[in-house]
């Protein structure tokens, strides 16, 4: 008895602590507790997998992209900054690895498989209507691949990964205001194609 | 203002991060301009055709690749960097005040032997490196047990007859050729009985017949409504261990929720690359 009450009242039980920010976790990686990233790639992996497949639009390319940015996030630990924020930090690195991948597949024009990228669209009621809202991603998938690759990144940034625009013109190395007039390019030119290629489907 | 001016500010008003006052007078022109109203939601559906893109989940070799990179490096850091000083005096006695009870020492031996149990059959040439590791793991979450145990014991007091249970299920144990009645007996142990004690000791029962597929998934079904993370954690290692794909959901979805033990979404995330 007098050993579980003692156990008790230094045991504040049920205080589940708060979760960290992912600062605060990147911080601690860096300090050298390694575990902290296993929490930082559950809360990362999935939106970072979602750009990357976009902006590249192929499974495996975007697979190995991602997984070398988190390769680099450890090799690269010392470097990360106090006053930083993580997910500015990574779509950096994101771009620079994007980058690497795109020097290196450059032999071969950009291509898009199809088989990839339009297998996705399981929500839809009936076949019909499946196969539908399937042609619209593809021809979304189609005109996003069109864009110069610059624009393309910018504007998923800006689009998906809820960052600001000063955050998005450190990750593009660029004023604020040059990095809003390419986001703005990118979506103008994204809308054209777009449009252009639905007008040919549809004629 | 005349069309381009106002259409150079489109996609800010069509971004959340503009704020709701601003550019007034492009708005003002967008009311009044049938053109631009054409431009304006060509542009809207644009971008509702881009915020409708499916983001697929990628396959399991990410997350298989990340935690063996992970694994890694802990290594190699560990090799070139000291572990960290250890704490002062204080906390360290306080840390080893519970192994003076019995109950936490029955704990640790039967967690002893489940670890030893475990490894020894799958000894191969990885199987030293895997044992050193699975006690340094076990070391680890001896941090946490002065907690755990603390849990139990209240559990205990509220439940009397612990130990003519614990015999129950330790004879149901022994029986060769488990039958359908004791490997039922054991599921209803682990799911329902309050102490934890004796729901690990189920769980231990429980391993010989990882192959029975009625086996594991009873313990899917009650790894959910498992409170204790000691269980959990065991629960965990024992779905991983049986390599059953159908855990995968049930491991993802602690693997995501702050409310487990962090050691036990941790467990989880490590179950998945393992499956
Ligand atoms: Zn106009």
């Amino acid at each position: 008895m007098v050993e579980t009450c003692r156990t008790r009242a230094a045991l504040p039980v049920d205080t589940a602590p708060e979760p960290r920010s992912d600062h605060a976790l990147m911080l601690a990686v860096r300090d050298g507790e390694l575990d902290a990233l296993g929490e930082l790639f559950e809360r990362h992996h999935g939106p970072l997998f979602g750009f990357l497949l976009k902006h590249t639009g192929q499974r495996t390319a975007a697979e190995d992209i991602a997984q070398t940015v988190f390769q680099r996030m450890l090799k690269y630990r010392h470097t990360y900054r106090d006053e930083g924020r993580f997910a500015a930090w990574m779509y950096h690195l994101a771009r620079r690895c994007a980058a690497d991948h795109f020097r290196k597949a450059n032999a071969a024009p950009h291509a898009t498989d199809p088989a990839d990228l339009q297998d996705h669209a399981d929500d839809a009621p009936d076949a019909g209507a499946r196969a539908a809202v399937r042609d619209d991603h593809a021809l979304l998938h189609t005109a996003l691949a069109r864009l110069d690759r610059d624009d393309r990144e910018v504007l998923l940034l800006a689009r998906f990964q809820e960052l600001s625009f000063a955050e998005i013109s450190g990750i593009l190395e660029c004023s604020v205001g040059a990095a809003k007039v390419r986001a703005h390019r990118a979506l103008h030119a994204l809308r054209t194609v777009y449009f252009k290629l639905q007008h040919t489907r549809s004629a | 203002m005349n069309c381009p001016t106002a259409r150079a500010l489109f996609p800010d008003l069509l971004d959340a991060r503009t704020p709701a006052g601003a550019h007034a007078d492009a708005r003002a022109h967008l009311a009044s301009c049938p053109e631009c109203q054409r431009e304006f939601s060509a542009l809207s559906q644009t971008l509702a055709a881009l915020d409708a893109l499916p983001t697929p989940a990628p396959t399991p070799r990410l997350r298989t690749n990340f935690y063996a990179m992970l694994e890694e490096e802990k290594h190699s850091a560990a090799s070139v960097r000291s572990p960290a000083p250890p704490l002062p005096g204080t906390r360290t006695a306080a840390r080893f005040a519970w192994l003076l009870s019995p109950l936490a020492a029955c704990a640790l031996v039967a967690l002893g032997f489940l670890a030893g149990a475990r490894t020894a059959p799958t000894a191969s040439p990885a199987g030293e490196d895997a044992t050193a590791r699975k006690f340094a793991q076990l070391e680890k979450q001896l941090g946490d047990m002065k907690k755990l145990m603390a849990i139990s014991i209240i559990q205990q007091q509220q439940a009397s007859p612990t130990n003519e249970r614990l015999q129950e299920v330790l004879v149901a144990a022994r029986t060769e050729n488990a039958s359908e009645k004791v490997l039922n007996d054991l599921l209803a142990a682990l799911a329902f009985d309050p102490s934890a004690n004796v729901r690990l000791r189920a769980l231990e029962a429980l391993y010989p017949h990882a192959d029975h597929q009625a086996v594991r998934a009873g313990i899917l079904a009650t790894l959910p409504r498992e409170q204790n993370p000691l269980v959990q954690l065991e629960m965990i290692d024992f779905v991983a261990s049986a390599h059953d794909r159908a855990a995968a959901p049930a491991l993802e979805k602690i693997a995501q929720n702050a409310a487990f033990d962090r050691s036990v979404r941790d467990a989880a995330r490590r179950a998945l690359a393992q499956l």
